[in-house]
C-alpha cells in the first residue's frame, strides 16, 4: 500500500466567537457606535420596505434587515480612505460606510442624528427612489450605492461583479504608499460564481489587502445553499487559494467586529487578503416586504429561531447588561432613528392629491429625463493642454520602425513620463514583449509596473477596472486574443462600460485595453472576432483602430490621456509591417473626430479602419474605381468624424464599409444605420458593406481564408458599387 | 355595396384635376393606403393613396383627363366582388355634371391619343419606378421629370449617372423663366378626337412634350403661383453707354456686348444695394455675399440659364467671354451640372429682338430677374429742350418675400445710375 501523508492548507481557518470577557473589555463608545449605527439601518430599512409597499420604490428593495450585524461590525472600525463595496443587497453596508465617515465612527447616543447623518439618510433613500439629490443623481438605485469620498466604491448588481473592481482598488492602495484596505461584500450565492474565485486567487498572488466578506444568508434567492456546494461552509474556500479564512456569526456584531480587526492586521502589514464568512439571515424574502416563508422555501419555525438572535437586539441587551444603557435610552434610540426617517421621508414624498390616502415622490425632485445619456463619457477637455498632431501633414523627418516596435515604443515612452501607468495581461512580462512582442523592453524597464496575470480574464479587466475608478493609477490591460472579452465580459461590459454613468455621471474610468485582431494566424474560431462591432454597440467604450505606426503613436497617446474606457484594437498583420514614425516624437495626440482620408476620389466613399484600410487601398487600385477612402482611426458614436464621412459622402452618394471580420458581430451594422439615416437623401444606391462569413474563422487554411475579408473581397465590394452606380 | 371614389381636392384652391395615370386597374383588390392614382393638378402631381378597401368596378375617368374636384372617378366593390362584364353607372352619384366623367373609360382609353406613351405603358404594367434617394431629391429641388428616364441601376433602378446623362444632354434643370409667356401643358380631352370638329387636316398637332418643355412648365407655373411677383419699369438712357461700348470695341481685342455692360451693371447695383442680393429659403432669408448671375439663353425649343459666378470681380471682357462660352456651350448642350445651379438674380435680354418692354417670371429660388429690351431712338426732355435720346426700358420682377417695394425701387435707381454713368460698371 502506498504511504499516505497528510497534507494542511497552507493558510489557517478559524472560527471567531465573543465570550462575556470580550464584551466586557470592548470600548463602550465603540459599542454604542454600533447600536446607534444598528437602527438607523434597521429604520432606515423598514421605511424603504413600507415605501416598496406602497409602490414608491420602482424595481426591488432588496431588504437587509437581519443582517446588519455583519456590515456594522466590520465596517464601525474602517478608515475613510479604507474602500468597500458590495452587492445588490447593499444598504446597510452603504449605510455604516457613509455614517462612519461622516461620524468619525463615533456615534453620540443622546443625540444619535446629526445634520450630517440626517443627510446621509436622504440622500440615500432618494437615491433608493431614483431621485436627482441621491448619490448618484438616481440612476443607481437600490443596487448602484456610490459615494467616494466616504469610500463606498459602488454596489453592484451583477452577483461577484463588484469583487475584481475591490481587487483592484487594494492594488491602487496598496502601491500608493497606504494602509489603507478594500472590503467586498457578497452573498452565498457569489461565492460560486468565477470572478469571486478569480479575484481571490489574484488577490492571494499578488497579497492585495482586500477583505472577501461573505455574507452567508443561506440562501441565494430561494435557493439553499447546501442545495449549490458540497462545502457550504464558505470560508474554506479561502483556504484553496491560500488566503487564511474567519468564520463568524454574524448575529453578533462584537464578534464580526473582532474578526474584522485581526484581518485588518493582517491586511494592513501587507500580508494579503483574508476571507469572513458571517453568518446571518434576511427576515424577508430576495426583495420586497414578505417574509421567505411565505414563498415556501423555508419555515416560519426557521425564521422565528434567527429572529430571536437578532443582532439589534443582541447588541441592545449586550450593552443593558454592562450597564452602559437602560431600556429607556434604548428606546430613545430607535425613536431618534424613526424621526430622522420621518424627517426624510417627509422631504421626498408628499400626500397625493390626485388619490385619496396615497402618497407620491414629490414631483419636482425627479431627474430631469434630459439627463437621460448625460455622462456616459467624458467630454474631452481632459486632451486640453495635449498636443494634437495630424500626420499625414507633418512633414518632418521618419525613422523607419516595424509597426509593432511602434506599440512598444509609445508606451515606454508614455510610462517613462507618467508613472500611473501599468500594463497588465497575460504573459506581457515574459517572452520579450508578450507573444507578440507589443510590450516588448517594457517589464525591463518598469519591473514593477508590468504585471503578468493570471489566466482570468474576469479578474485582471475588473482589477484593471478598480484601479481607473480609484484613479490613482492608468491601467492598459492587454486582452490576448478579442474574444477573450466574452470570458471577461461582466467586468468590460457591465461594469467598465457602465461605471460612469450607471453611479451618475462624475466619476470617469480612465482605462486602456489593448487587443489584436488575428485573423489569418489559424487560431480558429475562438480567437479570431474583430471585436469593434461588440464595443460600438457597448455605451462607454471609446474604440481606436489604427491603420499605421504614426496614427498608434497618436492614437495610444490619446487614449492613455483620456478619461473614458478605451478599446485599442491590433491586428497581427500589421505588427509585423515595415512602416514610419515621426523621428523624435512619441508625444502627439490624435484626438476624437479625425479620421484620415487615404485618398480621394468621387465614384464612392470606402469607410475602413486597421488592416483593411491597406486591403482597400490594394482594392481600389486593382479596380480603378475612384474611390475616396476614409481612414476612421476612431470607431465608437462618441469619437467617429461625422464632418468627413457626411462631406465624403456628399461628394461620392455611394459607401462601402470594409472591414474584415464575421458577419453577425461586425462593427459596419450600426454605421450603415446612422449613415442612411442622417444621408439618405444624398445615397444613391444602399449603404454596400464587406465582412467576412456568418461562420466564425476556421482553422484549416482554406476555410479560414473564405471566412475573412481581404483585398480580394474589397475588390467585390467595389463591383457592387460599380454595378449598383448604373450605367451598363 | 358599392363604392363612388370621387376627385379629391389634393391641393388646396385646386378646382379641377386630371388622373395622370391610374395605379390600379379594374377587378383588381385594393387595401386602404395603396397608391390608387396620380392625379396632377397645376401645381403637382400627388400619388393618391385610397381611402377604402375593396374590388375596382369601374375606373371613370381616362388617363390625362381633367376633371372637376368631386366628381366621381372610379367606382369600388365589396373586397373580391367581381368586376361587372358590363358598363356601369356611377353609384350613387346625386348630380353634379358627371355626364362627361362618368363615361365609363375603357371606350375612350383605345380611342384617345395617349398624351404620353411610356407612361400609358408603365400605368399598364403597375410597375413601381426605383428611384435612389439622391436622384429622387436633386429631382425635385431641379424640377426635373424623370418620366422619360429609363434607370440603369439594379432594377431599373434610376440612379446619379442616369441623371447627369440627362443633365449633360443639354436637359435644364432649373427652367429659364425669361420668356414671357409659358403655354400651358395642353390637356386633350379623350372626347375630343372622338368628334371631329372640322374637316381632317386641320386638326391640331399633338406634339409630345419634351422633358426641357415640361420641365419649364412646372417651374414657371411654380414660380408664378408660390413666388409673389411685383415689376417696377425704368427708362435707362443708354447713348453713354453704346459710346462706350464704341470705345471699347474699337481699342480691345474682345468684342463687348450691351448685355456685357447691362450684366455687369447688374452686379455693381447688387453692390451698391447688397440687402437686394438675397432669396428666400423656408429657413430665413440667405444673404448672398457674391454676385452670381444667371442669364437666359434661348434655344431652338426651350432655354436655359447658365450662371456666372462672382460677377463683381470679373472685367467686362472677362465676364464677355465667360458669357460667349457658356451661351456656345447651351447650345450644343455642353452645360455642366453646376454651371446651371444657383445664382441670386437673373438677366433676360430680348433687346435683340426688338422688344420693347416686356416683364419676365422670377427663377426660383432667385430673387430678381431683370426683362431687358430693345434700346431705340426716343424723344427725351433734356433741361427743357427736347432732343433725341437712345432709351431702354427695363422691368425688374422681384420677389415680394425678400424685397419690399422700396429696397426693389432703390436697387433699380442704382442700376440706372450704373448705365446712365457707365464709366461707374467699369471701376
Amino acid at each position: 500500500m502506498a504511504r499516505r501523508r497528510r497534507l494542511e492548507p497552507a493558510a489557517p481557518w478559524v472560527e471567531i466567537t465573543t465570550t462575556a470577557a470580550d464584551w466586557k473589555s470592548a470600548d463602550p463608545a465603540l459599542l454604542a457606535t454600533m447600536l446607534g449605527e444598528l437602527h438607523l439601518i434597521r429604520s432606515f430599512e423598514e421605511r424603504v420596505l413600507d415605501l416598496a409597499g406602497e409602490g414608491l420604490v420602482h424595481g426591488p428593495a432588496h431588504s437587509s434587515i437581519g443582517q446588519e450585524g455583519g456590515a456594522v461590525g466590520s465596517i464601525v472600525g474602517l478608515r475613510s480612505t479604507d474602500g468597500i463595496n458590495g452587492s445588490h443587497r447593499g444598504h446597510h453596508q452603504f449605510l455604516a460606510k457613509a455614517i462612519t465617515h461622516v461620524s468619525g465612527g463615533r456615534l453620540d447616543l443622546e443625540q444619535l442624528v446629526t445634520p450630517d447623518v440626517q443627510t446621509v439618510l436622504q440622500r440615500t433613500l432618494a437615491e433608493i427612489l431614483g431621485l436627482a439629490q441621491g448619490y448618484c443623481r438616481g440612476r443607481g438605485g437600490s443596487m448602484h450605492l456610490q459615494w467616494f469620498e466616504a469610500g463606498a466604491l459602488g454596489t453592484n448588481a451583477i452577483v461577484g461583479g463588484g469583487v475584481p473592481l475591490a481587487a483592484g482598488n487594494a492594488w491602487a492602495q496598496k502601491h500608493s504608499d497606504t494602509t489603507d484596505v478594500t472590503v467586498t461584500y457578497f452573498g452565498d450565492g457569489a461565492t460560486n460564481i468565477g470572478s469571486v474565485l478569480e479575484s481571490m486567487n489574484l488577490a492571494a498572488a499578488w497579497k492585495l489587502p482586500v477583505a472577501f466578506f461573505i455574507e452567508n444568508n443561506l440562501y441565494a434567492v430561494s435557493t439553499h445553499v447546501e442545495e449549490v456546494t458540497a462545502e457550504s461552509r464558505l470560508s474554506a474556500r479561502g483556504l484553496g487559494f491560500g488566503i487564511p479564512a474567519y468564520r463568524v456569526d454574524g448575529m453578533d456584531p462584537l464578534a464580526v467586529h473582532l474578526a474584522m480587526v485581526e484581518a485588518e492586521q493582517r491586511m494592513r502589514a501587507g500580508d494579503g487578503p483574508v476571507v469572513i464568512e458571517a453568518q446571518v439571515y434576511r427576515y424577508f424574502h430576495q426583495n420586497g416586504p414578505y417574509p421567505g416563508s411565505a414563498f415556501g422555501y423555508r419555515s416560519k419555525e426557521e425564521e422565528a429561531q434567527w429572529r430571536e438572535r437578532d443582532p439589534v437586539v443582541r447588541m441592545a441587551t449586550e450593552l443593558t447588561r454592562l450597564g452602559l444603557v437602560t431600556d429607556d435610552q434604548v428606546e430613545a434610540v430607535r425613536a431618534q432613528a424613526v424621526a430622522a426617517m420621518d424627517a426624510a421621508t417627509s422631504e421626498l414624498i408628499e400626500a397625493d392629491p390626485e388619490k385619496e390616502g396615497r402618497r407620491r415622490i414629490r414631483p419636482e425632485l425627479w431627474p430631469d429625463p434630459e439627463f437621460v445619456d448625460v455622462g456616459i463619457r467624458g467630454d474631452l477637455g481632459e486632451l486640453e493642454g495635449h498636443r494634437a498632431l495630424e500626420p499625414l501633414t507633418d512633414t518632418r523627418a521618419r525613422d523607419e520602425v516595424k509597426f509593432v516596435d511602434a506599440v512598444a515604443g509609445v508606451m515606454e515612452r508614455r510610462m517613462a513620463e507618467d508613472p500611473r501607468i501599468i500594463v497588465l495581461g497575460e504573459d506581457v512580462h515574459r517572452l520579450k514583449g508578450g507573444t507578440n512582442g507589443a510590450t516588448k523592453g517594457l517589464s525591463t524597464a518598469f519591473p514593477e509596473r508590468v504585471l503578468g496575470t493570471p489566466i482570468s480574464e474576469n479578474a485582471f479587466a475588473g482589477l484593471g477596472g478598480g484601479m481607473a475608478l480609484d484613479g490613482r493609477f492608468r491601467p492598459v490591460v492587454e486582452f490576448m486574443y478579442p474574444d477573450f472579452l466574452w470570458v471577461a465580459a461582466d467586468q468590460v461590459f457591465n461594469q467598465i462600460g457602465k461605471a460612469r454613468h450607471m453611479f451618475g455621471g462624475d466619476n470617469p474610468v480612465p482605462l486602456v485595453l489593448r487587443t489584436k485582431v488575428a485573423m489569418g494566424s489559424g487560431y480558429g474560431s475562438q480567437h479570431l472576432m474583430d471585436p469593434a462591432g461588440v464595443f460600438a454597440t457597448s455605451a462607454g467604450w471609446r474604440i481606436v483602430a489604427p491603420s499605421s505606426a504614426e496614427d498608434y503613436v497618436g492614437l495610444m497617446n490619446a487614449a492613455l490621456a483620456l478619461e473614458d474606457p478605451v478599446l485599442v484594437i491590433e491586428h497581427v498583420d500589421l505588427y509585423s509591417e515595415k512602416d514610419t514614425v515621426i523621428a523624435g516624437d512619441l508625444d502627439y495626440v490624435i484626438p476624437p473626430g479625425t479620421a484620415a482620408i487615404r485618398r480621394e476620389g468621387r465614384e464612392v466613399t470606402v469607410i475602413s479602419y486597421l488592416s483593411m484600410v491597406r486591403h482597400s487601398l490594394e482594392a481600389i487600385e486593382q479596380t480603378g474605381i475612384d474611390a475616396e477612402l476614409v481612414d476612421l482611426r476612431w470607431l465608437d458614436r462618441a469619437s467617429i468624424d461625422w464632418d468627413t464621412i457626411e462631406a465624403s459622402v456628399k461628394k461620392t452618394n455611394a459607401v462601402l464599409i470594409v472591414e474584415q471580420g464575421a458577419r453577425g458581430t461586425s462593427y459596419g451594422g450600426w454605421l450603415a444605420d446612422e449613415i442612411q439615416r442622417r444621408l439618405f437623401d444624398w445615397l444613391d444606391q444602399p449603404v454596400q458593406r464587406v465582412t467576412g462569413s456568418e461562420s466564425s474563422p476556421s482553422i484549416s487554411r482554406v476555410l479560414e481564408r473564405a471566412a475573412i475579408a481581404r483585398t480580394e473581397e474589397v475588390v467585390a465590394g467595389l463591383e457592387t458599387v460599380r454595378r449598383n452606380a448604373g450605367g451598363a | 355595396m358599392a363604392t363612388t371614389i370621387r376627385m379629391p381636392e389634393v391641393l388646396a384652391g385646386a378646382e379641377e384635376a386630371a388622373i395622370q395615370s391610374w395605379s390600379v386597374a379594374v377587378g383588381d383588390t385594393v387595401t386602404v393606403g395603396q397608391p390608387f392614382a396620380e392625379i396632377e393638378t397645376d401645381k403637382a402631381v400627388v400619388e393618391y393613396a385610397a381611402e377604402t378597401a375593396g374590388t375596382v368596378l369601374q375606373l371613370l375617368v381616362a388617363e390625362g383627363d381633367a376633371v372637376d374636384v368631386g366628381t366621381p372617378i372610379a367606382v369600388l366593390g365589396e373586397p373580391g366582388e367581381a368586376a361587372p362584364e358590363g358598363r356601369m353607372a356611377p353609384v350613387s352619384d346625386e348630380g353634379g355634371d358627371s355626364a362627361a366623367a362618368s363615361a365609363p373609360m375603357a371606350r375612350d382609353a383605345a380611342a384617345a391619343p395617349k398624351p404620353q406613351e411610356t407612361r400609358a405603358e408603365a400605368s399598364g404594367s403597375q410597375e413601381r419606378r426605383f428611384i435612389s434617394p439622391l436622384v429622387r431629391r436633386m429631382a425635385r429641388e431641379r424640377g426635373l421629370s424623370l418620366d422619360d428616364v429609363e434607370g440603369s441601376g439594379p432594377n431599373g433602378r434610376i440612379v446619379r449617372r442616369d441623371l447627369e446623362e440627362l443633365i449633360a444632354a443639354g436637359i435644364p434643370e432649373t427652367a429659364a423663366p425669361a420668356t414671357p409667356a409659358v403655354p400651358a401643358t395642353p390637356r386633350v380631352s379623350p372626347a375630343e378626337p372622338a368628334e371631329p370638329a372640322g374637316p381632317a387636316g386641320a386638326e391640331p398637332e399633338l406634339i409630345p412634350h419634351t422633358r426641357m418643355r415640361r420641365t419649364i412648365a412646372r417651374r414657371l407655373t411654380d414660380s408664378k403661383a408660390r413666388v409673389p411677383h411685383f415689376y417696377l419699369t425704368a427708362d435707362c438712357r443708354v447713348d453713354r453707354l453704346l459710346e462706350l461700348r464704341r470705345e471699347l470695341n474699337a481699342t480691345g481685342s474682345v468684342k463687348v456686348s450691351v448685355n456685357d455692360l447691362v450684366v455687369k451693371a447688374v452686379a455693381g447695383a447688387l453692390q451698391d444695394v447688397p440687402e437686394a442680393n438675397r432669396t428666400w429659403s423656408d429657413e430665413g432669408v440667405l444673404q448672398h455675399r457674391t454676385v452670381d448671375v444667371a442669364i437666359a439663353v434661348a434655344l431652338d425649343d426651350g432655354l436655359v440659364t447658365p450662371v456666372v459666378r462672382g460677377v463683381e470681380g470679373l472685367s467686362v471682357s472677362a465676364l464677355g467671354r465667360q458669357l460667349a462660352d457658356l451661351a456656345e456651350r447651351a447650345r450644343s448642350g455642353g452645360l455642366r451640372q453646376h454651371e446651371i445651379e444657383g445664382g441670386s438674380f437673373s438677366v433676360s435680354n430680348l433687346g435683340m429682338f426688338g422688344t420693347q418692354e416686356f416683364s419676365a417670371i422670377i427663377n426660383p429660388p432667385q430673387a430678381g430677374i431683370l426683362a431687358v429690351g430693345a434700346a431705340r431712338q426716343a424723344p427725351v426732355v433734356v433741361d427743357g429742350a427736347l432732343e433725341v435720346g437712345t432709351i431702354m426700358t427695363v422691368t425688374l420682377s422681384a420677389d415680394h418675400r425678400v424685397l419690399d417695394g422700396a429696397l426693389a425701387a432703390r436697387w433699380l435707381s442704382a442700376f440706372v445710375a450704373r448705365i446712365e454713368h457707365p464709366l461707374t460698371i467699369l471701376a
